[in-house]
């Protein structure tokens, strides 16, 4: 029987940045201007700031509960091959902390964005509402908001904090950490289903609170999925390429293995989209096809073929054969434009139930380079001090040293 | 070639006990030169393929061409069938109703994907096969169980009875046989009528 | 442990091929006679069905689907497992589960064909079956491509066929295991023609291995559409409960949930019976117990979030189909089916039940009793309680639609008992690939047993 190794197999410094490493100083710059756009954008953005805003946040919120479930996932299924890259996810989760913060415009703008904020508003003849009033109410929303935003950062703060102690620890102690993310991981998936679930009822699906949709949580996941996957990509690429830290450790086996989750992922999303969208179509029931009317009509309909072109057809052929997803730089190009396209995804549904017609704003980019720049100083911040890889991990050596089929 | 008994020699087999002997035997065989080399074993060997210089096996094509193929003959299918042959309308749902032909479209698709594997594996491995020079070999039943085999077939140009079995002895290969085939009999007369 | 007991190749041959070469315990003989009695019912209530028709089941204006729906669900979600052990876990690179792959894909064939026959013999006249298939005919009719039991037709059939040239695929090998040890020239040719003169090439494995991966790549898809298919009979329709976009994904995960149960239920008779325990361990059935865990929970998470959104949606009478499951006059199939589907798997938590033969047992039955109530549940509650109150009735069964159903696991384990006499019931060479032996950087009896990781567990 293996033992787990006396010492780490590596020396965290080794496959760190190396001191003085400008990412810290641009991370904070980063942030800077993030804050900066996003207050300007604000005070100068009226109503309309509040749909922009809330596009962006949950973007990048959607990154960061896709690290958590990605970790969460490898630790449940004891994952060896995904050891090199997981503490990049674990940088990601470890961005969710910000996210309470970041909601604060959105709290303050509540009432701009949801139409059963305020009682019932039209004087007690909307039926629908008032019965739903005991969910959607702006009291309730801010203590589930809350509750959620608290358990994913704790959660995400937790998973990254234990993973980075473990790399200074070695032999059983090493272990016992391994050990006890694992044990955490399980219940974890839980309280992410039941979360997830109910926020993207609450963040996104209350936006239009005649509309409901079953499926909307797994339809949010998916997407969450393809976006980590796209940034892990990424973030393992520029930390690869030429000699960075994680060259050598981070192969094409490992990219492989994004891109067929990826891949799969994509598949998976266009799936869940269509068998919403199918049933619904099918079933005709106008208090449900009014979704999918508005955003076949008022200049919607070009986003809504742009996106199921862009997030499925395109990706499809582009990540079915095995050469692009060996190669880090055909890869981290799929990565990109999956990135866009997950924005797109989101623009798409937020934006139909909040303006009329399909108006792009400067506000929607002056918010997405806002709250970007504030979550890559973040996560920036997160990624220039520790190791990039668990080094202390006892499956470390098999994901080193693993090759595909 | 033929031996004084009219019996022509397929080829040489070279008996090993585990898959790294497999494999280092094999490269030997490709360094001495030897192209028209097979190993056999009980399971696919890690490395075997790139020892032995096998190209990528082109099965893939196959699924892509009938799994695209097939997914297109679905929706022809259905389309042909609701707009042209028998167009009915069915609870005011449009006749191409493509969303709703979407499910059998992707089913075909996936069933033409998965003759192309077949087929193509197939195809690319000569099968069926149920005759072959290498099932005269007694020892050979145990490809199928536990041991590992290296074949040089008598036509490659390198090929020569001793010094390929003896090759295959330094290589590692326990047992060493010739595999042999009886001559085709010739019918009475038949060389009038050739 | 992947294998305990270090066997080594030829000890896997011989223990594999061990039940399929000699006189099969009395055991064998006993399961056989069962299950054919069990199939001639299966038999008789066809007949019967055929010749008086479809008046003996309970089926009633408004149940008019009634048993044989919830039946075919029932066959096809079992089916699932078999697939997502094959090829899901295989994308996956599980090695563990070349042990249960065979027998679990032999289940999923099988439990297809038993799928298959219900819509076979339910349409009333099924001497006209024939026109469900796009074949030319002197009415100049076609198929109506837009309803879901149409994509039912060619889902599941394509699911059967593909899952036949997966597990043939898989087989090829061990036939010509099977073909090289035979003792008797009937015994050589019967295999021996099915093996098709596999060599074990470098170059046989080498197109081998991709069909298998693409195989793999293709039945993962399948086996998500195949079950979203049968969850659009219902989710299409505008009925208060089955109109909901959840479907697809929950019944996917309800489906590989019953099969995974039905797998353990097969694997704890069979490891005992043919005398597999050292190739079917504890290792396997924990990771399994795990596998029934999470997908019994995110069926638990559909259910609810379904009775969240009902209430939700403000609508009406989605709110009163939910209530009525719960409190009205099929509450106790309702409550059966929330014990045997979300309390039951959740002594899983537990390593000790996870490795416990009896408790897997006990759970892996339950949750199949509860998934084909969870299957009537939607069906009859849903029917019998909708949007006209002068409309609602009560639906009972009749002892054929009781005959039809245990004659259906008739068809079933007739089939599995003859499979487990004439076919080797593990993956032989897939199991010998996974051994520490097989990889050419083994280096003896020093790193026997090492499983990278599992000790972590």
């Amino acid at each position: 029987m293996a033992h787990a190794p006396e010492r780490p197999l590596i020396d965290p410094r080794e496959v760190s940045l190396p001191e003085g490493h400008p990412l810290a100083r641009l991370s904070l710059v980063a942030a800077a201007v993030g804050a900066v756009v996003l207050a300007a954008a604000w005070g100068l953005g009226g109503a309309r700031f509040y749909a922009s805003y809330l596009t962006a946040y949950v973007y990048f919120l959607t990154l960061g509960l896709g690290g958590l479930v990605f970790v969460l996932m490898q630790l449940v299924t004891r994952a060896g091959w995904s050891v090199a890259v997981r503490r990049l996810a674990e940088h990601v989760t470890g961005t969710l902390p910000l996210f309470l913060v970041l909601f604060v415009p959105i709290a303050v703008g509540l009432a701009d964005l949801y139409p059963w904020v305020g009682g019932v508003a039209d004087g007690g003849h909307d039926a629908l509402l008032a019965h739903k009033q005991p969910w959607l109410n702006a009291g309730s929303f801010y203590v589930r908001a809350a509750l959620y935003l608290v358990i994913w950062g704790g959660l995400g703060w937790w998973l990254r904090r234990e993973s980075v102690r473990q790399d200074g620890l070695a032999g059983p102690r090493a272990v016992a950490i391994t050990r006890r993310l694992q044990i955490v991981s399980a219940p974890g998936l839980v309280v992410y289903g039941v979360t997830v679930t109910l926020a993207s009822f609450d963040f996104v699906m209350s936006l239009d609170p005649h509309w409901y949709s079953t499926i909307f949580g797994v339809y949010i996941f998916s997407g969450a999925m393809v976006g980590i996957l796209a940034l892990v990509v990424l973030l393992a690429a520029a930390l690869e390429r030429g000699r960075g830290p994680l060259a050598g450790l981070v192969t094409a086996e490992h990219y492989h293995d994004l891109g067929k989750l990826l891949f799969g992922f994509v598949v998976f999303w266009a799936y869940i989209a269509f068998s919403q969208f199918m049933l619904i179509w099918y079933g005709n029931i106008p208090e449900e096809t009014v979704w999918f009317a508005e955003r076949l009509e008022h200049g919607w309909r070009p986003v809504t073929l742009a996106l199921a072109l862009g997030h499925f057809a395109l990706p499809f052929f582009y990540l079915l054969g095995r050469d692009v997803k060996r190669h880090r730089v055909a890869l981290a190009a799929g990565a990109v434009w999956l990135l866009a396209f997950h924005y797109v995804d989101l623009y798409w549904l937020v934006m139909p139930s909040v303006v009329e017609g399909f108006s792009p704003h400067w506000l929607d980019l002056a918010t997405l380079v806002g709250a970007g720049g504030l979550f890559a100083g973040a996560l920036g911040r997160l990624v220039s001090r520790p190791a990039l890889v668990p080094v202390a991990d006892p499956r470390l050596p098999e994901s080193l040293s693993f090759e595909n089929v | 070639m033929r031996d004084a008994g009219g019996r022509t020699v397929w080829g040489a087999l070279g008996e090993l006990s585990t898959p790294a002997e497999l494999l280092r035997a094999a490269r030997g065989l490709r360094e001495a030169g030897y192209e028209r080399v097979d190993a056999h074993s009980p399971f696919p060997v890690h490395g075997l393929e790139r020892a032995l210089g096998l190209a990528r096996s082109p099965v893939p094509w196959f699924v892509l061409v009938l799994g695209l193929g097939g997914a297109a003959a679905g929706m022809a299918l259905q389309w042909w069938v609701s707009v042209e042959a028998y167009p009915l309308v069915i609870s005011g749902k449009p006749f191409f109703s493509w969303p709703a032909f979407v499910p059998i479209m992707f089913e075909c698709g996936v069933l033409g994907g998965a003759l192309g594997a077949i087929f193509g594996f197939l195809a690319m491995a000569r099968l069926p096969r149920h005759h072959h020079p290498l099932f005269e070999s007694q020892r050979f039943e145990r490809m199928s169980d536990d041991r590992f085999f290296l074949s040089v077939e008598a036509e490659d140009p390198l090929f020569d009875r001793e010094g390929t079995l003896a090759l295959l002895r330094r290589l590692g290969a326990g047992h060493v046989e010739l595999i042999e085939l009886p001559a085709p009999a010739v019918p009475a007369g038949s060389a009038e009528e050739a | 442990m992947l294998v305990t007991g270090d066997p080594g190749f030829h000890g896997v041959t011989e223990v594999v091929v061990r039940p399929v070469e000699w006189t099969p315990p009395i055991g064998w003989y006993v399961a056989l006679a069962v299950s054919v009695s069990l199939l001639g019912l299966f038999g008789i209530s066809i007949g019967w069905l055929i010749w008086e028709g479809v008046g003996v089941w309970g089926n009633n204006v408004p149940v008019a689907w009634g048993w044989p729906i919830v039946n075919f669900v029932f066959w096809v979600g079992i089916g699932h497992a078999g697939t997502l052990i094959s090829a899901v876990l295989f994308l996956f690179r599980q090695r563990w589960r070349t042990s249960i792959n065979r027998a679990a894909e032999a289940m999923t064939l099988f439990a297809v064909m038993c799928a298959l026959v219900f819509p076979g013999i339910h349409t009333g006249r099924p001497w006209l079956d024939y026109w469900m298939f796009p074949v030319p005919n002197q009415m100049a009719m076609w198929p109506q491509f837009r309803s879901p039991l149409m994509w039912d037709v060619f889902a599941v059939s394509i699911y059967g066929l593909v899952s036949l040239l997966f597990w043939y695929l898989g087989l090829i090998p061990d036939l010509a295991t099977m073909r090289d040890r035979s003792k008797t020239k009937v015994r050589q040719w019967a295999y021996g023609i099915f093996a098709l003169g596999w060599r074990g090439s470098a170059r046989h494995w080498l197109h081998y291995e991709r069909a298998y991966l693409l195989l793999a790549g293709l039945a993962t898809p399948l086996v998500l559409s195949v079950h979203s298919v049968v969850s659009f009979d219902f989710a299409v329709s505008q009925v208060p409960g089955w109109h909901t976009t959840i479907f697809p994904p929950y019944f996917v995960a309800g489906a590989i949930f019953s099969g995974m149960a039905m797998v353990v239920t097969l694997m704890v008779i069979c490891r005992v019976v043919f005398k597999l325990k050292d190739l079917i361990t504890l290792l396997h059935f924990d990771r399994m117990a795990r596998l029934i865990l999470l997908t019994g929970s995110i069926v638990g998470l559909a259910y609810g979030t379904e009775f969240f959104v009902a209430w939700y949606s403000g609508n009406e009478f989605e709110m009163f189909a939910f209530l009525n499951r719960a409190g009205g006059p099929y509450a106790w199939a309702y409550w059966i089916m929330i014990s045997c589907n979300v309390l039951s798997p959740q002594v899983f938590w537990f390593k000790k039940a996870r490795t416990s033969i009896p408790v897997l047992f006990t759970v892996s039955i339950l949750v199949n009793i509860g998934m084909w109530f969870e299957r009537f549940v939607i069906v009859v509650t849903s029917l019998h309680r909708d949007f006209l109150p002068s409309a609602w009735d009560y639906f009972s069964p009749t002892l054929w639609d009781v005959a039809t159903l245990l004659g259906s696991f008739g068809l079933f384990f007739t089939m599995f008992t003859l499979f487990v006499r004439f076919v080797p019931m593990v993956a032989m060479s897939e199991l010998k690939g996974v051994l520490p032996e097989a990889s050419p950087h083994h280096h003896g009896a020093a790193e026997a047993g090492h499983d990278e990781g599992a000790q972590y567990a």
